[in-house]
């Protein structure tokens, strides 16, 4: 017969620490808490160091409408509530990224992301980066209504330092570590700072402290660590998304070169997020899951 | 009696003062407030860009040159030489201004509010180039592409095969360019830029019998909405200033490549700030843009001007601008419509301060549809002219003193002037304070006018959204997962 260890008395410290511990495990158990947790940072320190008009009834708004429309879209299709943490994450994400004259078009901005999360999908996948299209759509249909649009982007907003690449770059790689995407990072900064280098550098003859500005810039940044990096609204096979992404760095490189779009990036990231379908088609690979099966206690 | 004559005299004062602006300069006791400044008028309206550049060249004119690169050969007559007038109407306008406001009487019925301005004279200087003899010579891979005479200018327009070509053919024709320009002929060569490079007529220049040098307008279509200030980076005597006006259809200008900050603004200051506001707004621009990093665009004004509009500036400090102007400036989409102008136009005033250092590339803008109206403003609020002898003066001397403090902690944040110089400032009405009978000490609230709306009205239902907003991130963070089964 076995005898049966007596159970260990748990020392004060571990009592103490076991709350926290339990905190920290949730927490860590899915992904967007990160994510949440560094967009949340990033908005602090654009609105409070960088001196960011940033109205709080927007805030408001953008997130209570994002929740109320996933919370809809929960309620007809999985019932699974812990995606509302998606719907924060886009939140987040529009109040860093669109600017708008009017309440409206954010409560539309926050609509359409949301929106198209469920309603525009194939094979039981959105397509669309939820945020990229918001912005991309609100921009487009708001200059249907008003001469010049409503809605735009400020690329500059962030400024280009030293601190912002270390900032963003560390709090991006602890989350696409977590969510197995930094090859699509790289694949698209690579590819976009690359022709960007050898055009302006090695063939145009700018100094290199010209590259260094665009390196550095916070919202370049931004995009290639936690916009393009949508571990759901990517191919779903590893060397299909490196191939997509090149792909996206190559039409942002051209689109700000060549046509001087300014906000390229997010231009290239929408007209391309439709090839996604057809790299699952034809180089399938394992669907994206924020938390394990066996995770969810 | 005496409110009647304060009324009178602030009233006349009120009239002159409105008419006769250019009295109130204080700024233009020191002329060159900001160093090697230089301004521009920018008007951009799809592709169709309009530039004029206003360099208050210094020497003898016929040492005058400049060297701007351009997207394509221009056409005669899409250059032009425009009024200096035009760019001091608009400095004037957009200025940032010194409000002044007066303080109720506590003691009695409270007169009208009255308000002088004041305002930041900027004079610009611009890089001087000596010019010698044209030569001619081909080996230098230059093209001559177009030959003008405009206004007071001889304008050529050249096209070059590479740098070093270009370079000598520029130093051979006496033009000494900055050895930081060097490197960035390169880039604009292979951009498939032009050069547009201008010097005076002497002859022309005589027959028109102008003092100062005409700002220069060019007109041309690019996809590019930029300015190109690398070229015109001197590298030893430090930062140049530039100072843009921008004018557009549908909302704010800003740079997409650099941040761009708006300058503080709303603070109450001391009323001394009035002798030396241009000296304060000098360093408070300096301490702004410096506590920003340097490589940002500091926002000045901001505001909608199209032709239905009430009010086009609050307080005016100058005229705003007037169909005649537009049409000055470039700003082609405005018509005349019953003595005024009708057309959608939006006004962006940005400072920059700018070297190798802090800007390694060119200025590049973009359109917003931000229609927020803004302004640089600051704020001086006189004590009350009153004998402070009844009840209420207590209490309100209290808070002026509280006041004036605050002043003061808002001039050493803003400007970094010495607080201890003006140590006795808030303290300088507490002579008219009574000691009261019973020694309650009550304060209550002010009677006088805050420069600062608040709106209070908004502020509770928004922080009740942001309650709600918190509770519900709680919420779906903690939205464990369904198990899949």
């Amino acid at each position: 017969m076995e005898t049966t260890s007596p159970t260990p008395q748990l020392s004060t410290a571990a009592r103490i620490a076991a709350p926290f511990r339990a905190i920290y495990d949730y927490f860590s158990g899915d992904a967007r808490h990160y994510q949440v947790l560094f967009l949340l940072t990033f908005l602090l320190f654009g609105i409070f160091t960088l001196n960011w008009d940033m109205s709080l009834l927007r805030f408001n708004v953008t997130l209570l409408t994002c929740l109320a429309v996933q919370a809809v879209g929960i309620h007809f299709t999985t019932k699974d509530y812990s995606g509302l943490k998606s719907a924060l994450i886009s939140a987040f994400s529009l109040c860093l990224m669109l600017q708008a004259n009017s309440l409206w078009t954010v409560v539309l901005a926050a609509v359409l992301s949301i929106g198209s999360k469920f309603l525009i999908r194939w094979k039981n996948k959105h397509i669309f980066n939820p945020t990229n299209f918001g912005i991309i759509v609100t921009i487009l249909i708001t200059r249907l209504f008003v001469e010049g649009g409503d809605a735009w982007v400020s690329p500059g907003q962030w400024g280009s330092n030293a601190l912002l690449f270390f900032m963003v770059g560390a709090a991006g790689l602890i989350v696409l570590l977590r969510v197995k995407r930094l090859g699509t990072a790289i694949a698209f900064i690579v590819t976009f700072l690359g022709l960007t280098f050898a055009r302006n550098i090695l063939y145009l003859g700018w100094p290199v402290d010209h590259f260094q500005q665009t390196l550095t810039t916070g919202s370049l940044l931004l995009f290639t660590f936690f916009m393009i990096t949508d571990p759901v609204a990517t191919p779903s096979n590893a060397k299909a998304r490196i191939i997509w992404a090149a792909m996206v760095g190559a039409l942002a490189w051209y689109l700000s070169t060549k046509l001087w779009v300014h906000t390229a990036p997010l231009w290239a990231l929408f007209f391309l997020s439709p090839l996604t379908p057809l790299f699952d088609r034809f180089m399938p690979g394992e669907r994206f899951q924020w938390t394990k099966p066996e995770l969810a206690k | 009696m005496n409110r009647h004559i304060i009324t009178l005299f602030s009233g006349l004062l009120l009239s002159t003062a409105s008419f006769a602006f250019c009295g109130f300069y204080v700024a233009k006791a020191d002329v060159k407030l900001f160093n090697k400044t230089s301004q521009v008028i920018l008007v951009r309206d799809g592709e169709k860009s309009v530039i004029t550049m206003s360099s208050d060249f210094q020497g003898e004119v016929k040492d005058f040159a400049m060297v701007v690169p351009v997207p394509e050969v221009l056409k005669q007559d899409n250059i032009h030489v425009v009024e200096r007038l035009l760019f001091d109407k608009l400095d004037a306008y957009s200025a940032p201004r010194l409000v002044e406001y007066y303080d109720e009487d506590p003691c009695y019925e409270p007169p009208r509010d009255y308000y002088l301005y004041d305002r930041m004279d900027m004079p610009m200087a611009g890089a001087a180039m000596e010019r010698a003899e044209s030569v001619n010579s081909v080996n230098y891979q230059v093209k001559v592409e177009a030959k003008y005479v405009v206004g007071e200018y001889d304008i050529l327009i050249l096209s070059a095969k590479e740098s070093s070509g270009l370079e000598r053919w520029l130093i051979d024709n006496g033009y000494k360019i900055p050895t930081g320009a060097k490197e960035v002929l390169d880039p604009y060569i292979k951009s498939n830029l032009k050069f547009f490079v201008v010097k005076v007529n002497l002859e022309e220049h005589k027959k028109l019998g102008k003092q100062e040098l005409s700002p220069i307008q060019i007109k041309f279509n690019s996809p590019k909405f930029m300015l190109p200030i690398r070229l015109g980076m001197a590298n030893a005597s430090g930062p140049q200033d530039m100072i843009v006006y921008a004018f557009t259809k549908n909302g704010r200008v800003e740079v997409t490549n650099y941040r761009t900050v708006e300058a503080p603004t709303g603070q109450n200051v001391p009323l001394f700030v009035q002798q030396k506001f241009g000296e304060f707004y000098k360093d408070v621009y300096t301490r702004t843009w410096k506590r920003e990093g340097k490589s940002v665009a500091i926002l000045e004004y901001a505001w909608d001007v199209s032709g239905f509009v009430n009010q086009f500036c609050d307080p005016c400090v100058g005229p705003p601008p007037m169909l005649q102007d537009f049409a000055n400036a470039g700003v082609d989409w405005v018509q005349e419509y019953h003595g005024g102008y009708q057309g959608n136009v939006f006004f962006t005033r940005m400072h920059v301060t700018y070297d190798r250092t802090t800007f390694p590339q060119d200025l590049m803008f973009q359109e917003t549809p931000n229609k927020q109206q803004y302004q640089a403003r600051y704020v001086i609020t006189h004590p009350a002219a009153s004998t402070f002898s009844c009840d209420k003066a207590n209490a309100y001397l209290a808070d002026l003193q509280k006041r004036r403090q605050k002043e003061l902690n808002n001039m050493v944040s803003l400007a970094g002037w010495d607080a201890m110089k003006h140590a006795s400032y808030p303290s300088e009405y507490n002579k008219y304070i009574k000691k009261s009978k019973s020694g309650s000490g009550k304060k209550q609230g002010g009677f006088f006018s805050w420069s600062s709306g608040t709106n209070g009205g908004q502020q509770l239902p928004v922080m009740l959204l942001s309650v709600l907003s918190l509770s519900l991130v709680f919420f779906a963070l903690t939205r464990r997962p369904l198990k899949r089964s």
